[in-house]
């Protein structure tokens, strides 16, 4: 067995248990009961250690494991019928008219309304504190797409934010 | 609104309550799928070469029957006992207390002439149920002083084939630790002749390998493209994030299989071993078309 292999392994295991709460609140995020969201914790964890050597850099663990989770919590939803796939920039933006306009009150039901990636930006620029390069790396996307997006997802959800 | 909204949101996507059982699960997914060389991986190592000497003893046995026309003869001479031949709950292994379940059904096959290969088989079961039994409590200990939390096990077999010929005994481990893990093994027997039945046994050279993996690719990728559920992790499919270098390539050469009522051959895998978890425990059956030129006969599958 490599010793760097081992090394890697071990600082991934130190890493995602300081951070275990991040982690699960990005999966339960996507799939809304802890039951399922424990299993994505689980099952990326697994493929984790599976893919451990596509780890290059030790300082990358949290994007390559934010990366992991998503993927995996959107695998779950696709397996479980409940995603639809549809352009997500055209959708961040989507407006449904009158009953669209949220009130404060209803802005957490506003940001569950929004598709998966949109809500994802979201979660990993505001609640988790990512910078924009990181979260194109986390969602495997350009940074520019990363903009737009969050720019549209904010507009929807009526926020506006001097810096994004 | 502005940045006050984003705030409050902020506090209660933070408000999420995190289930007690998250830390030792997590480190439980660690503890046993680290290629680290740990007390764990030791001991699977020891279970696997016990059974490779199950197997190695069960090996010498079927060649005594096949070279000895003495051996052949008293076994021939003996009455049809397929019917007599039955599984049995011989052992249960029961936890109920309030966050803590667990059920463990131990089976024993009686009435096989061949004694030797029913007690070690019996032997098997009753062993790998044992540890199972110990790792749970052990558990359920460090899952109580790090102040509770779920667990479950669920342990037990499943009868697949039960006719004249053949008896094939699955056996499966359900692991819940908030989340679960399946595992499936399989057993079958002849019960005419009193051998137990393995993979390589059943084909005339070891070209069953490579034929068998091509097929169950192809149905892979079938699947993939039927069904977009379906994932495996298999060249040319739908998994994002797993290397190359982990793909289903190929089966083992003692990989799990039985022989269902249809006399088709059925391969398993367990749980993680060729899909993501939520996948379950993927079997695919193998059209006997595509095995009929290397099978040995068309005894068992047809």
């Amino acid at each position: 067995m490599p010793k760097a292999k081992i090394n890697i392994e071990k600082q991934l295991e130190a890493h995602v248990i300081t951070y275990k709460d991040r982690y699960y609140r990005l999966a339960y995020s996507y799939v809304r009961n802890s039951e399922d969201a424990l299993d994505i914790v689980q099952d990326s964890i697994i493929k984790a250690l599976l893919s451990i050597e596509s780890l290059k850099e030790p300082s990358f663990i949290a994007t390559w494991f934010y990366r992991i989770i998503v993927n995996t919590s959107l695998d779950f939803l696709r397996k479980n019928k409940k995603l639809v796939l549809l352009d997500e920039e055209i959708l961040c933006s989507i407006e449904t008219g009158e009953a669209d306009k949220y009130p404060d009150i209803d802005l957490q039901a506003a940001l569950e309304a929004l598709p998966h990636d949109c809500r994802s930006i979201i979660i990993l620029r505001y609640f988790e504190d990512l910078k924009l390069e990181e979260i194109a790396e986390v969602l495997d996307e350009n940074i520019n797409t990363i903009k737009t997006r969050l720019y549209k997802s904010l507009k929807r959800l009526r926020i506006k934010i001097e810096e994004v | 609104m502005q940045d006050n909204s984003i705030n409050q949101l902020k506090k209660e996507y933070m408000n999420t309550p995190i289930p007690s059982e998250l830390d030792f699960m997590i480190k439980k997914a660690f503890r046993e799928n680290k290629i680290n060389v740990s007390t764990n991986s030791k001991s699977l190592t020891k279970l696997i070469k016990i059974t490779a000497s199950i197997a190695a003893a069960i090996a010498v046995l079927t060649i005594g029957i096949n070279t000895s026309p003495v051996f052949a003869e008293a076994l021939s001479k003996v009455p049809v006992v397929s019917s007599i031949v039955k599984v049995l709950t011989f052992k249960e292994f029961k936890v109920n207390e309030n966050n803590f379940q667990a059920n463990i059904k131990v089976p024993a096959i009686e009435g096989l002439e061949n004694k030797e290969l029913q007690n070690s088989l019996n032997d098997k079961y009753l062993k790998q149920n044992k540890r199972l039994y110990e790792e749970f409590m052990k558990d359920t200990e460090e899952l109580k002083t790090l102040g509770g939390g779920h667990m479950g096990i669920d342990a037990g077999y499943q009868i697949k084939t039960d006719n004249d010929k053949l008896l094939s005994i699955g056996r499966y481990v359900v692991n819940t630790a908030g989340s679960s893990s399946t595992t499936f093994q399989y057993d079958t027997i002849d019960k005419q002749k009193q051998i137990l039945i393995t993979l390589p046994s059943l084909f005339m050279d070891d070209s069953y390998i490579e034929i068998i993996s091509k097929n169950i690719k192809e149905q892979m990728l079938q699947q993939i493209n039927t069904d977009e559920g379906k994932i495996y992790w298999v060249e040319g499919g739908n998994s994002e994030g797993i290397p190359d270098s982990e793909f289903f390539k190929s089966i083992d050469t003692e990989q799990s299989f039985y022989i269902n009522n249809a006399g088709k051959l059925v391969i398993s895998f367990n749980k993680y071993e060729v899909a993501p978890g939520y996948m379950g425990t993927p079997k695919f059956e193998i059209p006997t078309e595509a095995i009929a030129d290397i099978l040995v006969g068309n005894e068992y599958i047809k």
